[in-house]
């Protein structure tokens, strides 16, 4: 079934993300990246940044918590074993170090019927715990008919 | 580093066995098409395949590694092209393509060990 054009700007309640030293840690070693900016805690010190930062993409992290409940909802009713990721768009602004505070809210700014698939697009928007926009993404999913 | 127009960068990177489990637990996506082999089979993909996430993940490294610091990357897109199979090569190749206003602008050819493009369209920007 096609998905509802008239679901474009509907909004999902925000999540607020605690970003954790160990956190991104772990996520720097799983997309095995070992820059010393995110994994060692002397060097991190040192930098200009004063402690270790997260990855770029580690936007990707506090952005799921706005992406699932997108999947789960069941007005839009998405076919999840047909959907893929079919592109992603980030744009970042202040980098996210350990203890930020990130708060994330996300729409749906678009859907596109065509004959063999669906396409649907939703920005996510993240600000730090001083209201800083820190990264603006748009993730793009694509079902399958 | 001064960036100029024309300049040219790269990087690689080998997917291991258990990459997506990895990948799993550090960023969430537990989608059974990235971690059961079986799974991914029914579903006409030949195995488990990496999250495409990850492997955006790696041609962003590049960049960073590249630019030498990681604030420095203030764009990056993408499209999903091709699956990613585990014990598959990545291979990045970035060129600065214009350099305006303290942006550089990047093209990124993202390709595994037989050339074929897992993403495409990818562009990153950073500050020159």
């Amino acid at each position: 079934m096609a998905i509802d054009a008239k679901f474009i700007g509907k909004a999902y309640p925000s999540y607020t993300y605690e970003v954790g030293r160990e956190k991104i840690k772990e996520y720097a070693k799983a997309i095995k990246n070992f820059d010393p900016h995110y994994l060692e805690d002397d060097f991190a010190a040192k930098s200009k940044y004063g402690t270790i930062i997260a990855p770029p993409t580690f936007a990707v992290v506090y952005g799921a918590y706005l992406i699932e409940p997108v999947f789960n909802d069941r007005d839009l009713n998405l076919n999840m074993a047909m959907l893929v990721h079919g592109e992603q768009e980030l744009e970042f602004f202040e980098v996210v170090k350990a203890g930020d505070v990130i708060t994330t809210g996300a729409k749906i700014v678009h859907i596109q019927n065509k004959e063999k698939l669906d396409i649907i697009a939703i920005e996510v928007q993240s600000k730090n715990q001083h209201g800083r926009d820190v990264c603006r993404g748009i993730y793009t999913f694509v079902v399958r008919k | 580093m001064a960036i100029e127009k024309g300049q040219t960068f790269s990087g690689s990177e080998k997917v291991d066995k258990y990459r997506p489990i990895y990948y799993a637990g550090a960023s969430g996506d537990f989608n059974p098409i990235h971690i059961d082999p079986e799974f991914g089979k029914m579903v006409g993909l030949g195995g488990a395949i990496l999250q495409g996430l990850c492997t955006l993940a790696f041609a962003s490294k590049t960049v960073t590694d590249w630019a030498g610091d990681p604030g420095k990357l203030k764009r990056l897109k993408c499209r999903f092209s091709a699956p990613v199979l585990m014990e598959d090569t990545i291979s990045v190749q970035g060129t600065v393509t214009d350099v305006q206003s303290g942006r550089a602008r990047i093209d990124l050819k993202v390709v595994n060990q037989n050339g074929v493009e897992v993403l495409q369209k990818v562009e990153a920007e950073v500050e020159a």
